[in-house]
């Protein structure tokens, strides 16, 4: 019997059935998921109910919902909360109005744009370490390249990083600095899908440059604004890597947002359920960000349809 | 001749079975696997290894350092030990930490070890008390305990880590600006004492001198300093003053342990609290007095991010007159690739309080780091392991390490003659670690620490008063302490 043949009508067969096929094929990718997301997700969920800490022996009991209630009523918690929210705010409110600018500069021909669009489009590619380190050193008020600057105009160096208020400017700064150009490809993608003759009417009809912006441009960038701003309130919402590296959450506690502190709960004090429970909070605050931005999309597509 | 050589071989088989049976030494190849700091000290540890270490056990032995940088060295090794991969062998570690990896199952406790093998034994009493009660022991035992035990091992108590580094901290200062006439003229007009220049001066520096020497070197650019006409303005003094991990609880409680405060005391715990104590006058007073000296120093320290290792930067760039920094810092400064003043420094015992009497007290926070076993080791290389500390610690081994920058914790070594010379700053080490104590060594240790480097970085940053930064912390530290038990 030949090889062939055995494949044919064993198991091999039986599992080859066309029936079959499509499970097998996106068995592996399952398996992965779950091993790699489902199965961690699931466990610190479960996790969230005891009291472990990853740093003790002590065999962890059940405690219900308890971390969760102390989560809630923790007023660093909410602080933090408040932290992140001024930096999401400010940041993608800056990341808007440049992307927008940028996107409007873009959508025009002039020499050299496709080389100042790739300088311009390097930020974003850059890792979120490299845009903390650059910020901090532009920033050193002793040697920074900030505070030479401003040293033209005044005899004493310039300190960002010494008050709160400075030290959230200086992480919105960078942030937006580094985001905005994601914005302006998606406002981009929506300018250069507008059709010429629109405007060509418009401008036969002698609109206004707000009238033509208003009813041509900017219902065609819509939607895409609503999906730039859902991704960078997300993507901010989740900011770690610059705050820790720019501020470390100071001075003080005052530019510490709720992934810094999530991280110390979790990887510095082992606090392990406490942490499962706030990330499982932190979840819920994204899922309904997301909700929101689904709902208005939703809404945008019955009002055009 | 053929039989002959069959029995010849068979007797020296059974020779050698009979060899091997009677002795339990058996050779084998051996790879520790140590979680290290990336620094010097480290680095001289696996190129020396490497170069000189030959097994007594007559064991192929691999020193794998796994180097990892500072700024996560804690996270990374918390990492490793907490998901149970049973990476080390052995691991570099804060003294701190000890709590925390002990009560966790990940450090070994080698007490058994100590009082049966007469060469570690001989080894903890040749080590300064200061190191032992710090590096070693958990649950902590203070140096006067252990002292006043008389034995090593001590009664009760349990050993952990031997020194890979000690580390203490000593002043740097360019001496062309302390040692120039011109210079100290003006300082002795100005506040009529001395410029220190020599060690001896520097001996007689305390606090208050410190903060003349931070204003009276304070210039801008295009003043001059000495001879030379400066670029950039220019500092009189640093400190570490920085938010991140310990980099101002160090030098904090310096000051509260020179003004007679002190820390919640875990040695004498449950009767000791943390309020009243944290946030008692004295600490108060320590603390404004520590915050009072920070506006002669560069502008970074409005910012809460001076550590260690900016102001080991900053004195290196040539913008500030003195600092007060860990001697592990000092070798890139005397590196002319990395240093502008790699010529032109000197080192000196770190200022300190003066006492009524006229002396002065240097009470400081150790630093440095030592190294411990891991639990899950065999015994073979548990003793293999064993041996490197004993390789490590030998006389010959540590002063190798202090020639290359490194220091050694071993009495015999830091009195024998030539050791103040081998590097400059031997002799300040020397002076300083005799002032030596450690901050708490309990699992909580690291929220203790983040919670109170937040309070003294408001503190550092002009948003609250020293009094109020340390009634946070007590409180804070009161309600933790009480909730782990550790108070009653």
């Amino acid at each position: 019997m030949s090889i062939v043949a055995a494949e044919n009508t064993g198991f091999w067969a039986w599992l080859m059935a066309p029936k079959r096929r499509g499970a097998l094929l996106v068995t592996p990718a399952i398996a992965i998921l779950f091993v790699m997301n489902i199965f961690p997700l699931l466990w610190s969920f479960g996790l969230s109910f005891f009291n472990f800490r990853a740093n003790r022996l002590n065999v962890p009991t059940f405690q219900g919902l308890e971390n969760y209630q102390r989560v809630l009523v923790d007023e660093k918690v909410w602080e933090r909360f408040q932290t992140t929210a001024l930096i999401v705010g400010s940041s993608v409110m800056l990341q808007l109005i440049f992307g927008f600018l940028l996107a409007l500069m873009f959508a025009k021909s002039f020499p050299l744009r496709r080389i100042v669009l790739m300088l311009v489009l390097t930020p974003m590619m850059l890792s979120f370490v490299s845009v903390g380190v650059f910020f901090k050193l532009f920033y050193e008020p002793t040697f920074g390249i900030v505070s030479h600057v401003l040293n033209e105009f005044s005899s004493e160096p310039f300190v960002m990083l010494g008050s709160p208020g400075g030290a959230i400017a200086g992480i919105v700064i960078a942030d937006a600095w580094m985001w905005s150009p994601f914005v302006m490809l998606l406002v981009l993608a929506g300018l250069v899908s507008v059709p010429k003759y629109l405007y060509e009417a418009a401008e036969i009809d002698r609109a206004s440059p707000w009238r033509r912006f208003w009813t041509i441009t900017f219902p065609y960038i819509k939607s895409l604004l609503l999906l730039a701003i859902l991704f960078r309130t997300i993507e901010t919402f989740k900011l770690f890597d610059i705050v820790y590296i720019i501020t470390e959450g100071g001075p003080g506690s005052s530019t510490e947002t709720i992934a810094v502190y999530l991280y110390r709960i979790a990887f510095q004090f082992f606090r392990t359920s406490q942490s499962s429970a706030l990330a499982y909070i932190v979840l819920f605050v994204v899922i309904v960000l997301t909700n929101l931005y689904l709902y208005a999309v939703n809404r945008r597509e019955s009002e055009v349809g | 001749m053929k039989y002959w050589n069959m029995i010849g071989g068979a007797l020296g088989a059974c020779v050698l079975a009979v060899g091997l049976g009677t002795s339990p030494a058996v050779s084998a190849d051996i790879t520790i696997t140590m979680a290290a700091p990336d620094w010097p000290p480290t680095r001289f540890m696996k190129e020396h290894f490497d170069k000189t270490y030959k097994s007594p056990a007559g064991h192929t032995t691999t020193l794998e350092m796994d180097f990892i940088p500072w700024p996560s060295f804690y996270e990374r090794v918390a990492a490793s030990l907490t998901s149970g991969e049973q990476k080390y062998q052995m691991i570099v570690t804060d003294s701190q930490w000890l709590g925390a990896f002990v009560e966790g199952g990940y450090y070994l406790d080698l007490t058994d070890k100590i009082k049966t093998d007469p060469e570690l034994g001989a080894i903890m009493k040749d080590l300064h008390p200061a190191l032992v009660s710090a590096y070693s022991t958990y649950p902590h035992k203070t140096r006067a305990q252990l002292e006043a035990a008389g034995e090593v091992p001590a009664p009760d108590t349990h050993y952990y880590g031997f020194p890979q580094f000690p580390d203490t901290y000593v002043t740097y200062y360019r001496s062309d600006a302390f040692c120039h006439e011109g210079e100290a003229a003006a300082f002795e007009a100005k506040y009529g004492g001395k410029l220190p220049c020599t060690y001896e001066d520097w001996q007689d520096v305390d606090w208050e001198k410190f903060a003349q020497i931070g204003e009276f070197f304070q210039r801008k650019a295009g003043e001059k300093l000495g001879d030379t006409v400066l670029d950039d303005d220019f500092y009189g003094i640093a400190y570490q003053a920085g938010k991140g991990y310990d980099f101002s609880t160090m030098q904090i409680n310096a000051f509260i342990w020179q003004h007679g405060g002190n820390i919640w005391d875990e040695t004498n715990a449950p009767e000791a609290q943390a309020e009243g104590v944290v946030n008692s006058d004295i600490a108060v007073k320590a603390m404004d007095q520590f915050l009072s000296l920070l506006q002669y120093m560069p502008p970074v320290a409005q910012t809460g991010q001076m550590d260690i290792f900016v102001i080991q930067d900053l004195y290196m760039q040539g913008k500030v007159g003195a600092i007060v920094d860990w001697v592990g810092l000092g070798e890139p400064v005397l590196d002319p690739k990395a240093s502008k003043v790699h010529d032109k420094s000197a080192f000196g015992p770190a200022p300190g309080l003066r006492k009524a009497d006229g002396s002065i007290d240097r009470t400081g926070n150790i630093g440095g780091q030592p190294f411990v076993l891991t639990t899950w080791n065999s015994d073979e290389v548990v003793d293999e392991a064993l041996n490197v500390v004993k390789w490590w610690l030998s006389p010959e081994t540590q002063l190798e390490a202090v020639k290359n920058g490194g220091q050694s914790g071993l009495v015999s070594v830091m009195s024998d003659p030539a050791y103040n010379d081998l590097r400059p700053w031997n002799r300040a080490h020397v002076e300083m670690i005799d002032w030596q104590k450690d901050v708490w060594h309990i699992p909580e240790f690291f929220e203790m620490l983040t919670q109170q480097q937040e309070e003294f970085d408001k503190a550092i940053t002009g948003q609250i008063s020293a009094k109020e930064a340390l009634d946070s912390v007590a409180k804070f530290q009161q309600e933790l302490l009480e909730d782990g038990d550790y108070i009653q």
